[in-house]
């Protein structure tokens, strides 16, 4: 394995987060160099221990095991979990609707926790593509009452992030995303270049050719990007490595995405891998499973931690999310991962509950009278 | 505690006494962008006289052996194909080596060399340039389709990278059953471009910006798939053991002469022959002092051409 001894730390003064308690591991299991990233207690910084054990190679064929762990229950009693906490974190894809299709009783689900039983909703998505505005024209065209303050996408989170650490206005932020960070960034203040249209830059690997860059560049902010080429690449790379200070943010890892219904796409995790691979340095994380939408939002709405209950499709993103935030966790199977997957052997995040899929409250609910 | 020692005449003499081999980075000790490095020429033709045995690798991929051979000829260097070991030609010898089955196909991130490579040695290769201007359309309806019968994704320096290509490379790994993730090389950055010299400027140095290499296009794939690659170039030993059986060189009489730490030095030493740092290229004497390198070659020099130098004085 390759091993590059130099280790670079960025300069980043962070302003204090509300902290959480679970210490951080800072080296990727795929990435083969160890770097160290110091901003004490960072909880941006993916907890990746658990990370790490829960996929083994993904074209190994299923273990069909049937001796499965007892460790986590199916939900059966869901007033008790209804009861217990305040407010709900759902995560959108595979919980909410799957690609531009509801699933099925999330209406009235949400009905009830809102107006039955008084609870907070709040909805978590990795997906930067969008702004909250965007989404929340995309709950209502699907006939979902949510206002756009319940909305925390990644492109969010790396605007909110930026306000967090006073990020100056006269330094600006390149871009290598879609259209949703642009829009929070410019919402937030910001002044930003790149997005998607670099994507018709092109480069010439000839000699003599020199890329130019902003020295004004402060920050690269880094995720989804169906518009990825080796110009943004380069140009991000450049500010990393030789703008003094210069931080780089990844909106999200996920290694793939449900972006159609029908298949997994490569996601921000390999945009962001580019990015790690180019500067040798491992970036600050906003979205899941890093808690600082967590913080932020327990902060913004002043709830506790223990009063939330974080809902989500995936293991190694939303439960592990609700996990290092210290919440309950419920996994619904509705999205991207199935009973085995979370009953295999090689998967050692567990949820404390799962079930079918979020209306499943109203049935057994119903169940119990 | 550095035991690096800087080229004289006296560990020179010794060094061509009990070595019978060179290996030679390119980038940076051959030449430099589309430049032969000062007195290169001169000290290739030296050693050889000398009755060494002088072998190329580099990791750069974008040519195969035989374009190497013309880059070379075309700078006045008469070297021939065989005598090349570029990271395109690594992968290609892997497959062979591991009897890859020649109906399974094989899908390129990278340069025509890799594909040069891949088919000379019999495969069905496809995708690398060809796929430069193909974009992902997300609409909601859409399939994208990959090729089933794919058995290994090849991963090298790409220019023309872009978000089909990272998708079809994913596909292939994630659901071919069995598919290999092979990467030419993980090197962060290269040198495609040529030093820029500014003049008249303060202090008149040379001003440089290091292109991205490699190691993004590999570290991205590992992004989305969430496996490790094979890596055939420096400084995994594959291609050292490669060349070594090859060329039935032992390792205690070669030395290998380079300009990066990371790859060329430590490529070396994993296999246990002597190491010669040249400076001509991207890694500086302060680079190479600092305390938080653990990287030290047996000796260096400021450029090849300092053999003969010493020898004359």
């Amino acid at each position: 394995m390759l091993r590059i001894e130099s280790v670079l730390t960025t300069r980043a003064v962070v302003t204090a987060l509300p902290q959480t308690h679970k210490s951080n591991n800072s080296t990727l299991w795929f990435q083969s160099v160890p770097r160290s990233y110091k901003l004490c207690r960072n909880p941006l910084l993916l907890n990746n221990s658990k990370r790490k054990a829960s996929y083994s190679s993904s074209n190994s064929s299923r273990m069909t095991s049937f001796t499965t762990r007892a460790a986590v229950q199916p939900l059966k009693n869901a007033d008790e979990l209804i009861d217990s906490v305040e407010t709900f974190i759902f995560d959108c894809d595979g919980v909410i609707w799957k690609g531009d299709k509801l699933i099925e009783g999330v209406p009235e689900t949400l009905d009830m926790l809102r107006s039955k039983v008084g609870k907070r909703l709040v909805f978590v998505t990795n997906n930067s593509t969008k702004s909250r505005k965007q989404y929340g024209k995309k709950f209502e065209t699907l006939g979902l009452d949510v206002s756009e303050e319940e909305i925390f996408a990644s492109s969010f989170a790396a605007a909110a992030y930026l306000k967090s650490i006073d990020f100056p206005k006269d330094k600006k932020v390149y871009v290598i995303g879609e259209d949703g960070i642009l829009k929070e960034l410019e919402l937030a203040g910001f002044q930003y270049l790149g997005g998607p249209e670099d994507g018709d830059k092109k480069i010439e690997l000839k000699p003599g050719f020199l890329m130019e860059h902003d020295h004004d560049v402060g920050a690269v902010v880094v995720g989804f990007d169906r518009y990825f080429n080796y110009y943004k690449i380069q140009y991000g790379t450049l500010c990393i490595r030789e703008n003094p200070g210069c931080l780089f943010i990844a909106t999200n890892r996920d290694a793939v995405t449900h972006l159609t219904d029908a298949q997994e796409w490569a996601g921000g995790g390999s945009m962001v891998g580019a990015l790690g691979g180019s500067t040798q340095r491992e970036p600050l994380v906003v979205g899941k499973p890093s808690t600082f939408m967590m913080d932020y939002l327990a902060n913004k709405f002043g709830i506790a931690k223990s009063q939330i209950c974080m809902v989500g499709d995936r293991l190694d993103t939303d439960i592990l999310f609700g996990q290092n935030g210290g919440c309950k966790t419920l996994l619904v199977l509705s999205g991207v991962t199935s009973l085995e997957t979370l009953q295999s052997p090689n998967n050692s995040i567990q949820p404390d509950f799962y079930t079918n899929k979020i209306s499943d409250f109203l049935s057994l609910k119903a169940a119990a009278v | 505690m550095n035991s690096c020692q800087v080229l004289s005449r006296e560990n020179l003499t010794h060094l061509l006494d009990s070595v019978d081999t060179f290996l030679f980075d390119c980038d940076g000790v051959i030449w430099k962008g589309d430049n032969l490095i000062d007195g290169v020429s001169e000290t290739l033709d030296f050693l050889r006289s000398k009755g060494k045995k002088l072998v190329f690798v580099t990791n750069n991929s974008l040519k195969s052996r035989a374009q190497y051979a013309l880059k070379f000829h075309f700078l006045g260097i008469s070297v021939s194909p065989d005598e090349i070991f570029s990271s395109s030609f690594a992968a290609a010898m892997y497959l062979k080596l591991y009897n890859f089955p020649p109906q399974n196909k094989v899908y390129v991130i990278g340069g025509d060399g890799i594909l040069e490579e891949l088919r000379l040695a019999g495969f069905n290769a496809f995708g690398g340039p060809a796929d430069a201007n193909k974009t992902v359309d997300l609409k909601q309806n859409i399939f994208f389709e990959h090729d089933k019968s794919v058995g290994a994704v090849v991963v090298g320096i790409d220019p023309n990278i872009n978000y089909y290509k990272l998708q079809y490379g994913t596909l292939c790994i994630r659901e071919n059953p069995g598919c290999l993730f092979i990467a030419t090389n993980r090197d962060a950055v290269g040198h495609m471009t040529a030093w820029q010299e500014w003049p008249g400027s303060i202090s008149d140095s040379i001003i440089s910006h290091s292109g991205i290499s490699a190691g993004c296009m590999v570290a991205a794939m590992c992004g989305s798939t969430q496996k490790e690659p094979i890596v055939v170039g420096k400084p995994s030993t594959f291609m050292m053991d490669f060349l070594l059986q090859k060329f039935n060189v032992s390792c205690s009489k070669m030395c290998m002469v380079g300009d990066r730490l990371d790859t060329d030095i430590l490529f070396g030493q994993n296999a246990g022959c002597k190491t010669l740092l040249v400076l001509s290229g991207c890694t500086t004497q302060s680079a190479l002092q600092d305390p938080s390198n653990n990287i030290h070659p047996d000796f260096y020099t400021s450029k090849i051409s300092d053999m003969l130098d010493l020898l004359e004085a």
